[in-house]
């Protein structure tokens, strides 16, 4: 009898707007979600809220003008980028770099590496409502922040690789302070373990959550800790082993499902497979200089163009340049891995439930502001 | 690297003569490049689809005398890239490959709102960067500060 | 887009107590709520002073609120683009008052290293937008420059170092 006074329940799509300020978007990323109750329909990524115009920068900047903006695309792996930028002109230019200052850079470039993906790991577990792994996690990355501080004197956007090397020379300290820091984290993989990856909560939100096949990973160009998830060993550090990563032995840690399950245990693996690179490197070290003997004031590679890829913490990241002899490039072009990784989303993110979005979102570790460059 | 050769095979089979050139020690960071005409555009890109490469990048030029595409195709496998040069007028359409691979719906939107290139056939043309009202074009050479705008044969001859 | 007309904030309230006004600054000093508003790599410094080892909440601060109803402060942090800029608008006038701003890093004071004469696409400072009280030099500024901000944003409000009773730093020999 009730029921014919009842209204009939409508099934209603509406349109939610997820950002672009909102704490789980990791930058300024505005998601228009199609909700069906809990249920997206569709997801449509709408950015460019952190567009600077780094591209159009790169024709008016020369060379060695450009590096301070190589940084801030991925503020996170700043190092990894000013290191990929370097390399880039450095094989263009045809600039010769002493193995001094290539096992250096290697080591900042690890040691950044390890720092964003420990970010990563506080924050994701932050957005699933754990706020203490994120002081864990600060904390360590905290006492990266101080080794590279000392040596290039900036805490988050290096300019610390120059054409030719690096600016400065490390010390003892320096050493001392990079195997004390290595030791000390691999002594808290249990922690993170106890704390993180046998919680059954953090198990519940993960497992099965997110899959990307390996389909919809090559078909949106999907690279770095993302892919390998999915069962695909790609590492550009292995395919195209750029400086002397071929002299260090490290694994590829590749997952098997390509859930966030998976995608959270293949990062913290690889910061183990840095902390290996970052000792071998440490016991190679070799006497020398740090800086090549002629390096241009104003660089100036010839004619011509070049791809350069690099794995930074995200992914297969590439600088495209062209050059027109000039002391400015005619074309920079940067390839960044967050667009692949967001733009898969698209497809994941439907039929998922709201909250599995944040879950999903966090897991990818995308950077807003290097897909807006 | 037989994915590569693979593909080059029939990409020669398909091309040009002089079309493809190859790169031993991969000084450009491709292990091939192409030169493609617009109207093959997307059957070299079907080709590269069925051969398992994945879309890594479009990028657009912008020279006196024409526009380029020059999009990077790569595999899992070590120092497979090959880039694809596609010249394309400025009042040209180009063809999509959106269709074949997913990425390239994000990728040719970017193109069209730095450099003004439509591309036929993509249901989604509206910026991505760029604010929404946006009507310039902000990477081509005739916009804000420029420091040279050349013809294409001063930089590859 | 052109700059926003910038909006006059009413200071002076109707009704004026004179110890209670007093109170009422150490209070809402001692206890501002951020909002989690950080646009680029001045956000991770934010972040790493809300963390373990640069503790803003031994100042009160450590709640970053996300919504801008609940916070009654906005740190910008990181560049604002030109797509970004009315959001901005938004969300400071969605914020109740008192409220105040503080512009955090280069970009957000006046465009930091990515303005240049033919810059198109960002909003050279926030002040362009919403009226900022704190500026924060630095690319980025370190977390101790952050909670630097941060005690004179608290010593703008009670109006003097010396009026902030609760207040344990004090710098040697000159304002803050």
């Amino acid at each position: 009898m009730a029921e014919k006074f009842q209204e009939p329940v409508v099934d209603q799509i509406y349109t939610l707007n997820l950002g672009p300020q909102h704490p789980s978007t990791h930058g300024v990323l505005r998601v228009l979600l199609d909700l069906d109750g809990e249920f997206i329909v569709k997801a449509d990524p709408v950015i460019g809220y952190g567009h600077r115009g780094h591209e159009k920068m790169g024709e008016n900047r020369t060379y060695k003008q450009f590096m301070p903006n190589s940084s801030r695309m991925d503020y996170l792996s700043g190092m990894i980028y000013n290191h990929g930028y370097v390399l880039a002109v450095e094989k263009m230019a045809g600039i010769q770099v002493p193995e001094r200052a290539q096992h250096i850079r290697v080591i900042c470039s690890e040691l950044n590496r390890i720092s964003s993906h420990l970010l990563w790991f506080g924050t994701y577990v932050m957005d699933l409502g754990g706020f203490t792994p994120f002081l864990y996690a600060f904390d360590d990355r905290e006492r990266i922040l101080d080794i590279l501080d000392r040596v290039s004197g900036s805490r988050l956007t290096y300019s610390y690789c120059r054409f030719g090397g690096v600016s400065r020379d490390v010390d003892v300290e320096f050493i001392e302070m990079t195997r004390a820091f290595v030791k000390r984290l691999r002594s808290r993989w249990s922690d993170y373990h106890n704390l993180v990856t046998k919680n059954i909560i953090f198990i519940h939100r993960t497992r099965d959550v997110g899959v990307i096949t390996k389909e919809q990973a090559s078909q949106y160009g999907v690279s770095g800790p993302n892919l390998r998830a999915c069962g695909i060993g790609y590492d550009v550090r292995k395919a195209e082993p750029y400086e002397n990563y071929d002299q260090f032995d490290f694994e590829i840690p590749i997952g098997e499902k390509g859930d966030a399950l998976d995608r959270y245990k293949v990062r913290l693996e690889e910061m183990e497979q840095s902390c290996r690179i970052i000792e071998q490197a440490l016991d190679k070290l070799p006497k020398g200089p740090v800086m090549a003997e002629k390096v241009p004031a104003n660089v100036k590679p010839p004619k011509g163009d070049l791809y350069f890829a690099f794995e930074s913490a995200r992914g297969l990241t590439g600088y495209y340049l062209v050059s027109d002899g000039a002391t400015t490039p005619y074309r920079l072009h940067i390839r960044v891995p967050s667009f692949g990784n967001l733009h898969v989303l698209v497809e994941v993110l439907k039929g998922t439930l709201m909250a599995d979005a944040i879950s999903i979102l966090g897991s990818v570790d995308v950077v807003i502001p290097e897909i807006d460059r | 690297m037989p994915k590569t050769d693979e593909v080059v095979q029939k990409l020669r089979a398909m091309l040009p003569e002089d079309a493809v050139c190859a790169d031993e020690a991969y000084k450009a960071g491709v292990a091939f490049s192409v030169l493609a005409p617009l109207g093959k555009l997307r059957d070299a890109a079907r080709l590269f689809n069925e051969a398992g490469f994945f879309l890594e990048t479009i990028t657009g030029l912008d020279f006196q005398d024409t526009a380029e595409l020059v999009y990077h195709f790569n595999c899992y496998e070590p120092k497979s890239r090959v880039a694809m040069r596609v010249l394309c007028g400025h009042d040209q359409v180009a063809p999509t490959v959106s269709d074949v691979y997913a990425s390239a719906m994000w990728l040719e939107r970017e193109v069209h709102e730095f450099f003004g290139i439509r591309f036929a056939d993509n249901p989604d043309l509206r910026p991505l960067l760029l604010p929404e009202d946006a009507d310039y074009h902000p990477l081509r050479k005739t916009f804000g500060k420029v420091n040279a705008y050349r013809k294409r044969e001063e930089i590859y001859g | 887009m052109e700059t926003c007309e910038r909006t006059i904030e009413p200071v002076e309230p109707v009704i004026k107590f004179a110890v209670l006004e007093d109170i009422l600054n150490l209070a809402r000093a001692n206890s501002l709520w951020p909002m989690t508003f950080g646009l680029a790599c001045c956000a991770i410094e934010m972040m790493a002073a809300g963390a373990s080892r640069f503790d803003l909440d031994r100042f009160g601060a450590g709640v970053f609120r996300p919504s801008p109803r609940q916070s009654d402060l906005m740190i910008v942090a990181g560049t604002i683009s030109k797509k970004m800029g009315p959001a901005i608008k938004m969300l400071w006038d969605q914020m109740p008052n008192p409220k105040w701003c503080v512009a955090m890093g280069n970009c957000a004071i006046s465009g930091g290293p990515f303005e240049y004469e033919g810059q198109y696409a960002i909003v050279a400072g926030a002040d362009e937008i919403v009226p900022v009280d704190i500026y924060i030099p630095g690319c980025p500024p370190r977390p101790e420059a952050l909670i630097q901000g941060f005690l004179a944003l608290q010593d703008k409000i009670t109006k003097g170092e010396d009026r902030n009773i609760l207040r344990r730093f004090r710098r040697k020999g000159g304002q803050s």
